[in-house]
């Protein structure tokens, strides 16, 4: 097997920044991922006009969905089986199986888990500390482990190949998801007074009843009422009541 | 506002657009981290915070999972923030108002942008199906392209709102102040909200609750 060289797993890597920018109801993230795992396929026995390489890129952008942290556990996977010499069917068979895996995997991970912990943080210093620093906090604790699984993932998937639930049972993958989600819910409970207490500050007594009663009622919707209706949508509407209120 | 800050603003707008879905995803569409910027370049970072801190609150019920539909927070704490720049702290009512319809408005930009791009990956289904490079490479290019324009007219639209705010306030300095309690009260609900789901599996709600308790005793105590 001939490996693609560290420009082609380089090239991977920044392309896969962009996987989701085709994102489509038909192929979702399909294309992306073809796009991104191309530089891997170009080191197939016969290059690129090569019967090897065309198979793998007929392949490469069907469908596919999947958190976009670990497509490159995806991408180094698939180009790994097209190097050993898999089957096309096998191939066909392993992309399908890594859709369930590597959307619950990332979601849980990074979109229930990294992002509100590290968002709870910035939160916390905002409200505390000179300004800018809540926003450089929070960009440092997300982006810390969120390039690390990228470059993991890509590393892993290659070294993988058609053995990836192996890389999946990584055990500081699954410390992280037994944790982060506890973390996040710890981080957004300690931000919340701190936040109240920043914005009480520029606000009087009656309005911050009014603050109150509106986080009342809020909740009681979100919770029991219309637990469908967004935040954004209950604060669209305040804001009607509001100048409703004022103009009557 | 100068045309150089106003430049400003509508690029930011457009690389936090960018950044949700299609570019890096690294989260400087978070509204705290694109309206601190946003704050930076209109001279009046306090209101930048505030009006990011307010609209992350929003933000933190969001879960952006495959096709799920998810407001678009980072060109709108960029208006946000142009519309609240020159209010007292207290007043920044109408430009988180502002901010949250824009990113009401951005969820329905991101559903159209995804329905454009479907109908490229029809049209160019056969290329596609064929492994043909360039017309994965094209569809892939265009569609950061489409998010860019995206995120740039959205960012615009939410501009053009903040002046509008600016110029026209439709409450006066009472009305306001009573805005920004409220809106800030459905923010804190919202985000309690969304950390309680965040927690219910498992002993999650005790960490929350956890939390909860540590943050008031630490505000109480310091």
């Amino acid at each position: 097997m001939d490996r693609p060289p560290l420009t082609a797993f380089l090239r991977t890597a920044l392309r896969l920044l962009t996987v989701q920018a085709s994102w489509n109801y038909e192929r979702m993230i399909g294309v992306g991922l073809g796009y991104a795992s191309e530089p891997l396929l170009r080191a197939l026995p016969g290059g690129r006009e090569g019967e090897r390489y065309r198979g793998a890129m007929r392949r490469a952008a069907r469908y596919f969905n999947a958190h976009p942290y670990l497509t490159g556990l995806a991408a180094g996977a698939l180009a790994r089986a097209e190097h050993d010499g898999v089957p096309g069917e096998r191939i066909e068979r392993l992309r399908t199986a890594l859709l369930g895996p590597l959307g619950a995997v990332g979601d849980r991970l990074v979109w229930a888990g990294t992002l509100p912990a590290a968002s709870a943080v910035g939160l916390v210093l905002c409200a505390s500390a000179p300004a800018g620093v809540g926003a450089l906090a929070l960009l440092a604790l997300y982006n810390v482990p969120h390039v690390a699984l990228r470059v993991w993932g890509l590393r892993a998937g290659w070294r993988s190949g058609t053995s990836l639930a192996q890389a999946l049972a990584e055990p500081v993958l699954t410390a992280g998801l037994r944790w982060v989600g506890p973390a996040a819910a710890l981080g957004v409970g300690i931000a919340l007074p701190f936040v109240a207490y920043r914005l009480a500050a520029d606000l009087d007594l009656p309005a911050i009843g009014a603050g109150a009663a509106s986080a009342l009622g809020t909740w009681i919707a979100g919770r029991w009422l219309a637990p469908t209706l967004e935040g954004v949508r209950l604060g669209l509407l305040a804001t009607v009541a509001v100048l409703l209120g004022s103009w009557l | 506002m100068t045309a150089w800050q106003f430049g400003a603003l509508l690029a930011w707008g457009v690389v936090a657009g960018l950044d949700l879905v299609s570019v890096l995803q690294v989260m400087v569409a978070r509204p705290l981290v694109s309206g601190t910027v946003a704050g930076a370049i209109v001279g009046n970072p306090a209101a930048g915070v505030l009006v990011g801190m307010v609209l992350e609150l929003y933000a933190l019920e969001v879960i952006p999972v495959g096709g799920s539909r998810y407001p678009d927070f980072g060109p709108a704490a960029v208006a946000g923030t142009a519309a609240a720049a020159q209010a007292p702290l207290g007043e920044i009512g109408p430009g988180i108002a502002v901010g949250l319809l824009v990113a009401y408005l951005g969820d329905w930009s991101i559903v159209a942008l995804r329905r454009w791009n479907t109908q490229r990956v029809r049209a160019a289904a056969v290329a596609l199906d064929a492994g043909d490079l360039a017309t994965i490479s094209r569809v892939q290019l265009g569609g950061i392209v489409g998010d860019g324009v995206r995120a740039g007219v959205l960012t615009l639209g939410g501009l053009g709102l903040a002046l509008a705010a600016r110029r026209w306030p439709l409450l006066d300095t009472r009305g306001a102040h009573l805005l920004t309690a409220v809106l800030a009260g459905v923010g804190l609900a919202t985000a309690a909200t969304n950390g309680v789901r965040l927690a219910e599996r498992g002993r999650g709600v005790w960490w929350f609750t956890v939390g909860l308790a540590g943050g008031i005793a630490w505000i109480v105590l310091r």
